[in-house]
């Protein structure tokens, strides 16, 4: 209605509030929404000239590593057959192995995605990539070295040209690791050009690490994609197995997928068009996934502060216009019409905002996307693209949102009568009404239990619902807030009640408690949730602490450094055998359990939760299928703690398998790829690592809440004190001075704080506690609660600050010049 | 004045109390009152004696704890507050103190306010011509903030009059004004009464003003004590009136 339009252009101040709370609130959404549509799965680059996409049968136990692979002979049977079908230009297996490079001893790039940089010479062809120089390779020990940078790994520095000897540790894997051969000077120094930086040394050999260990490999040519790619002999005995068939095609690729679809059969699933993104890399999946929850609690936050924020706003410009939605109650409006005014003037603000904020998210997302995949939250290469569906999403959202928080306040303007319009600023009335109670304990209880229930979740959705159960027992404690203001009050205040400025705090406290109970819910929230939050990672970093040190003997262990694990030639250095750790399928009549195994020994044990699940027990025969496709049967020697198959048959069937980590029994042998740490200290770093990737979740989150609620605790408190002035006047007028107005509004203010982070840290203790009896439950053991002394204190301060300086804005622009 | 037809406004035997147990204050005390259509009707009393409640009651914005309230015919005791409220906004007009403008809309929009929360475009020129009748012509789109005190309070007489109201509350209506700009206003009623037959009922604690009226009831301690024409002229009312506060002051 036009009465919503006016009231909105006129009263601009009092919604200014709302308009700030919708329009970062839409902003934090649509910029989040924007970067999370944009991060979508994708087929490797590689695969770009290869429309349709063959993989192997998923065996369905819901887990990506079980995708099973083809043997060698397998997918050569199979590239047989559908290389003869109409369209197919080529059907090329495309096995991957493990290829990190060298440089001064040191392994560089990222060592995710060098797990998967070693390809056959055939499979270029797949990716459309050609030689730029040279040959390619034929021989045990050739590469041809690709040009262009994986994803992931930046381009190195070019090294110097010197090859240091190293002799390999394990088994040989070519006859052929020595320097330069018969290649003519001129020749070298063209690889040396072409091959852009770094990627080919000058003198025509390249260092790698491989499963096996440190290999020097002859350079024969370059070509224009990523990787190493080696002869298709070399690549099939290096990989464990062939998990992906690429089709190069001509013609319609759909009908080709369709003819190979009938040619596969149950042997393995044809992909066409969006259906080959699913072939991403694990690594690259796993990096988007963290990103992911990093915006899905920006997401949940920003939406949850708006309604905090939008609610607390309207409460109170709700209280503040008695008069005036009184008077129109008077010339006729009825109840409903009053609310559906309210409605329309929060719908226009959150509208406005909303167009606004939406397009200052959108343009904000792509300056994210940079620090966003350098702090490994997505992937290299990582774009925002234009997502309509985010910027309406968050136009709509805010709309809603915002219409949620001003429900509440709309239902009491409706009650308010029209007699209001006639009274004088009235007495606050009753601050709790039975709505308040029941919504504020119902939340409360809700809270509580979603934290009881936290233990039994899912491990993925469990900061979610910590998330949740926060939000929860935070309105809770708002709604509930007038209730515990007025002892709270009376106790603080106790010590000054016979000054001037002390009872003039406590009375205008005590007959104002929903104008304290607005202005120190945003408090609540902010001080609520940083310690939450805060304290719930310091708490769960020292269990963790102590949980992994529990798990490991004192002394030295051998970790990877800069590698995804160690290589053969780096444990048989120190005298050990590998623990190759494997992932295998198990299964035992029509039960199939997907599992990492290590081989060690030379039988099956199974550990009891696997047993259990495939019904097995010692002396039962069940069905391996290894990493690379073959099946054996084995007899299960026993049940015990822990899974392993026969070290010999993991060698075997996973010839890229690498050990995770080695306890050393002596003083270690140095090796590139590898470092010997003490136990505790590599601990350490493995919280660190994780702790660093927390810390920065924590900043983002709590500089998102902090930086909103702040914003709330400084609008509300403006709106709360200009709504004042007349009373102000009226202490002028009974002789009090501009300084001690100013002291009675700063001391209310600082009250209200102390109100809102006094009940913010209880809740947040509370649920702190419950988190603390979550984990305790889960690792069995007693756990201290940390409270992050320091991050409170900081906040606390923050909103104090803003609480001081909005209240004494509206004091001092009316003050007269003269007192 | 006639004692035939429906009278715009009755109270009968009007109850209001305040408050429960010994607390409880009884602001109207079983008050008969008839206000026929097309008289002007000032409500004298000193502060405290109900004169404010009996207004608020005989407007259906307060409630009665007994007796009824009949406005145009219809009593108001059984109504829902929507229609309640549909009721007032077809049948009463009001004009208060101060705080009369919804301080957003301009004069022209405050004025037809009552039409459109009815749902009912007002006729084409129907505002200009209410406005012109108060004396603001010209001054359409000015806010409440641009207009003086007295140019408010005809805006407030321009918006309680466009909907032709059974009957007008005014509530102080010259509280707030200069002599000269209150002088205006009551000349405005005074010509609404007798060019548009509107019934008014004022409450006002000025002599002056009660003057202009046709009628004058006093009111102590939530009871109708004595009633004046208005032409007895504003001594005999001034008198009257402080009578009554010796009266309240001697129980």
């Amino acid at each position: 209605m036009t009465a919503a339009w006016a009231m909105v252009r006129h009263r601009f101040a009092s919604f200014a509030g709302t308009f700030v709370a919708v329009f970062l609130g839409v902003a934090v959404v649509a910029g989040s929404a924007a970067l999370h549509l944009s991060s979508r799965p994708q087929a490797p680059a590689r695969y770009d000239e290869a429309p349709v996409l063959i993989t192997p049968p998923d065996p369905g136990t819901g887990d990506d590593r079980d995708r099973q692979s083809w043997t060698a002979e397998q997918a050569a049977a199979l590239s047989t057959r559908l290389g003869e079908l109409e369209g197919v230009t080529a059907a090329v297996p495309d096995p991957w192995f493990y290829v990190q490079r060298v440089e001064g001893g040191r392994p560089v790039g990222d060592p995710q995605t060098a797990l998967q940089d070693g390809h056959a010479w055939s499979s270029a062809t797949l990716g459309s990539y050609r030689l730029t120089g040279g040959r390619a390779p034929s021989a045990p020990g050739e590469v041809v070295l690709g040009t262009a940078s994986p994803a992931g790994t930046p381009p190195s520095q070019t090294t110097a040209g010197g090859t240091r000897a190293w002799t390999p540790g394990g088994e040989p894997k070519t006859g052929n690791t020595t320097g330069p051969t018969s290649e003519s000077p001129a020749r070298r120094t063209t690889f040396g050009q072409q091959a852009g930086p770094g990627r080919a040394t000058a003198s025509g050999t390249v260092e790698v690490l491989t499963s096996a260990g440190p290999e020097e490999w002859r350079v024969t040519g370059t070509v224009d994609g990523p990787g190493f790619y080696v002869s298709d002999r070399e690549a099939a005995r290096r990989a464990s197995g062939v998990r992906v068939l690429g089709l190069t095609v001509t013609g319609d690729p759909q009908r080709v997928a369709d003819a190979a679809r009938a040619v596969v059969g149950a042997a393995g699933v044809v992909r066409s068009g969006a259906e080959r993104d699913a072939l991403e890399p694990n690594a690259v999946t796993r990096i988007r996934w963290i990103g992911a929850q990093l915006l899905i609690a920006l997401v949940m936050l920003g939406a949850f502060a708006t309604v905090f924020v939008v609610s607390s706003t309207c409460a109170l410009s709700a209280a503040q216009r008695r008069r005036e939605l009184g008077l129109l109650r008077a010339v006729g409006a009825t109840p409903g019409q009053v609310r559906r005014m309210m409605y329309g003037e929060t719908a226009l603000i959150a509208l406005v905002a909303g167009l606004l904020g939406a397009p200052a998210g959108m343009v904000a997302a792509p300056l994210l996307a940079d620090p966003m995949v350098r702090t490994g939250l997505e992937p290299a290469g990582f774009t925002v693209t234009w997502q309509p569906a985010a910027f309406a999403g968050a136009v709509v959202l805010g709309l809603f949102v915002a219409l949620a928080g001003v429900t509440a306040a709309a239902r009491r303007a409706s009650r308010i009568s029209p007699l209001d319009a006639l009274r004088e600023a009235a007495a606050d009335p009753r601050s709790m009404t039975p709505a308040r109670w029941v919504v504020g304990l119902l939340c409360g209880a809700a809270g509580a239990a979603l934290l009881a229930a936290m233990p039994s979740l899912p491990l993925e959705t469990r900061s979610s619902a910590g998330l949740g159960a926060a939000m929860l027992l935070l309105s809770s404690a708002a709604l509930l807030s007038p209730v515990l203001i007025v002892p709270l009050v009376r106790v603080v205040a106790r010590p000054w009640r016979s000054t001037a400025t002390g009872m003039l705090v406590r009375e205008g406290t005590l007959t104002g408690v929903r104008r304290v109970a607005s202005t120190a819910a945003p408090v609540l929230a902010t001080v609520g949730l940083t310690v939450l939050l805060a304290g719930t990672v310091a708490t769960i970093e020292v269990a963790t602490g102590i949980d992994e040190t529990a798990r490991y003997p004192a002394g030295n262990v051998l970790v990877p450094d800069g590698t995804p694990g160690l290589s053969a030639a780096a444990v048989t250095a120190q005298g050990a055998e590998p623990e190759l750790t494997t992932r295998v399928l198990i299964s035992r009549g029509d039960r199939t359990s997907g599992m990492s195994v290590t081989g060690r020994g030379d039988a099956l044990i199974l550990d009891r939760i696997s047993a259990a699940q495939l019904g097995a027990r010692g002396g039962d025969t069940v069905t391996i299928r290894f990493a690379d496709g073959v099946e054996a049967k084995l007899q299960v020697a026993g049940v015990e703690d822990e899974s392993s198959v026969p070290r010999s048959l993991v060698r075997q069937h996973d010839p890229d398998a690498l050990t995770g980590m080695l306890v050393l029994t002596k003083e270690a042998v140095a090796v590139p790829g590898a470092r010997s740490v003490p136990i505790h200290e590599f601990v350490m770093a493995e919280i660190d690592e994780e702790g660093q990737l927390i810390d920065l979740f924590l900043l983002a989150l709590i500089g998102l809440t902090a930086g909103y609620t702040a914003i709330a605790v400084g609008n509300t408190l403006l709106m709360a004190t200009a709504a004042r002035r007349s009373e102000f006047r009226a202490l002028r007028l009974a002789g009090a001075g501009t300084g001690q107005v100013l002291r009675v509004v700063t001391v209310e203010a600082l009250l209200t704080v102390g109100v809102g982070a006094i009940l913010g840290g209880l809740v947040a203790v509370v649920s702190l506690a419950g988190v603390r009896a979550a984990v305790e439950d889960e690792i069995g053991r007693d756990i201290t609660l940390v409270v992050p002394w320091g991050a409170t204190a900081a906040v606390t301060v923050l909103c104090a600050g803003l609480a001081v300086i909005a209240t004494a804005f509206p004091v001092l622009k009316t003050a007269p010049a003269n007192s | 004045m006639t004692d035939h037809g429906t009278p715009a406004v009755e109270l009968r035997a009007a109850t209001r109390t305040y408050g429960t147990g010994e607390r409880a204050v009884t602001a109207l005390d079983r008050v008969d009152a008839r206000f026929e259509p097309g008289t002007f009707t000032a409500v004298m009393g000193p502060s405290g004696s109900g004169k404010s409640t009996l207004l608020h009651c005989a407007a259906g914005l307060d409630r009665l704890s007994g007796g009824e309230v009949v406005i145009d015919g219809v009593p108001v005791g059984n109504l829902s507050e929507r229609a309640l409220t549909r009721l007032r906004r077809s049948r009463v007009g009001f004009v208060f103190q101060a705080f009369n403008l919804v301080p957003a809309l301009t004069a022209a929009q405050n004025v037809a306010l009552p039409l459109r929360l009815a749902g009912r475009r007002p006729e084409p020129g129907a505002v200009t011509a209410m406005l012109a009748e108060v004396g603001l012509a010209g001054r359409e789109r000015h806010r409440p903030s641009e207009l003086s005190g007295g140019q408010q309070q005809r805006v407030a007489i321009a918006r309680a009059l466009v909907s032709r109201p059974a009957v007008l509350f005014a509530d102080e209506p010259t509280g707030a004004l200069d002599a000269a700009s209150g002088a205006a206003v009551l000349r405005l009623l005074r010509a609404a009464v007798d060019h548009h037959r509107q019934t008014i009922v004022m409450v006002t604690h000025d002599p002056l003003a009660a003057a202009t009226a046709d009628r004058v009831l006093f009111l102590a301690d939530g009871r109708v004590f004595d009633e004046l024409p208005g032409g007895a002229g504003a001594e005999r009312i001034a008198l009257r009136i402080a009578h009554a506060q010796h009266t309240v002051v001697a129980r």
